[in-house]
């Protein structure tokens, strides 16, 4: 499949995944130590009552399971081929992740856009999100793949 | 440091962060298990060119740098979302990152004792004047 191929509205639920209080903690104390991330205490008495995830967890999670999502047999997706990103835009932290929260994550795709400076590959846009079991919106982004054209 | 003691243009350094290969693999292998962030051999054949880090890892490190540098100076009620992140350099191993984060607005809460910041975050190699990544995490922080 190539980005030719890449049908806009084409949406993918790619898995849910619950969050650890361990695994919270752990994440946080590496990379985004903030009281209400790391300390179960000092949470309690923050804006959140208790530990919340980072965001950068929350977006991680999202990269894991969209792996696990490409690497399932039959599912050989586009964005394998190339598999880089140029960025995102219009990241969101809408609820805070408490430990116990498990969050099914969806990609669809919004847009594409070609490349002046290459013939090679080209931009997918997609809108991911991730609820929660209520089907309340947790967190969401704009992402952009690079993939690959259809040679000539 | 509260919300009305940040103002546009005011700007906070943060790093050094020293990336080694162990920690750019050990991310990749729980979160972005792709051949060119785990690989060396894999990863010279990609379009990369070259063992690099997961882009969500450069933005967890660049949060880490952050919150060293914000922590101690603010009392942050945590962030909202990030407007923009461009991926513009592979993050390599042995790479010394650093970041230049400034104020480029501010939006006081209408229902509650704090404002919003919003912060431009540079990321730097010790390739100097190579931006890395550029992202703008918007943080509440207590009026």
């Amino acid at each position: 499949m190539y980005w030719e191929d890449v049908a806009a509205g084409t949406r993918r639920e790619l898995g849910s995944y619950t969050f650890t209080q361990d695994e919270i903690v752990r994440f946080a104390r590496k990379y985004d130590p903030q009281p209400f991330h790391v300390d179960p205490e000092a949470a309690q008495r923050s804006i959140f009552g208790g530990i919340v995830a980072s965001g950068w967890h929350t977006a991680a999670i999202w990269m894991k399971l969209a792996i696990a999502d490409r690497q399932k047999p039959g599912n050989a997706s586009p964005l394998m081929r190339a598999g880089v990103s140029p960025g995102y835009q219009d990241m969101r932290w809408l609820k805070p992740v408490r430990p116990g929260t498990r969050l099914t994550y969806s990609s669809e795709v919004v847009g594409k856009t070609e490349l002046k400076s290459r013939r090679d590959v080209a931009i997918v846009l997609t809108l991911n999100e991730a609820r929660d079991d209520a089907g309340e919106l947790f967190f969401s982004f704009i992402g952009k793949g690079l993939v690959q054209r259809r040679p000539r | 440091m509260h919300f009305e003691d940040f103002h546009l243009g005011r700007r906070f350094d943060g790093g050094p962060y020293a990336v080694t290969r162990d920690e750019i693999v050990e991310f990749a292998a729980e979160f972005d298990a792709q051949p060119h962030h785990l690989d060396e051999e894999a990863a010279k054949r990609s379009i990369l060119g070259g063992l690099a880090a997961s882009g969500w890892h450069t933005c967890a490190m660049t949060m880490r740098m952050f919150a060293d540098a914000l922590m101690p100076l603010a009392d942050a009620r945590g962030g909202i979302g990030s407007p923009e992140g461009r991926w513009m350099k592979p993050v390599r191993p042995g790479d010394v990152l650093r970041i230049e984060a400034e104020v480029v607005d501010l939006k006081p809460s209408a229902s509650r004792p704090h404002g919003f910041v919003t912060f431009a975050c540079k990321v730097f190699s010790q390739r100097e004047q190579v931006a890395l990544i550029l992202m703008t995490p918007v943080i509440g922080m207590r009026s």
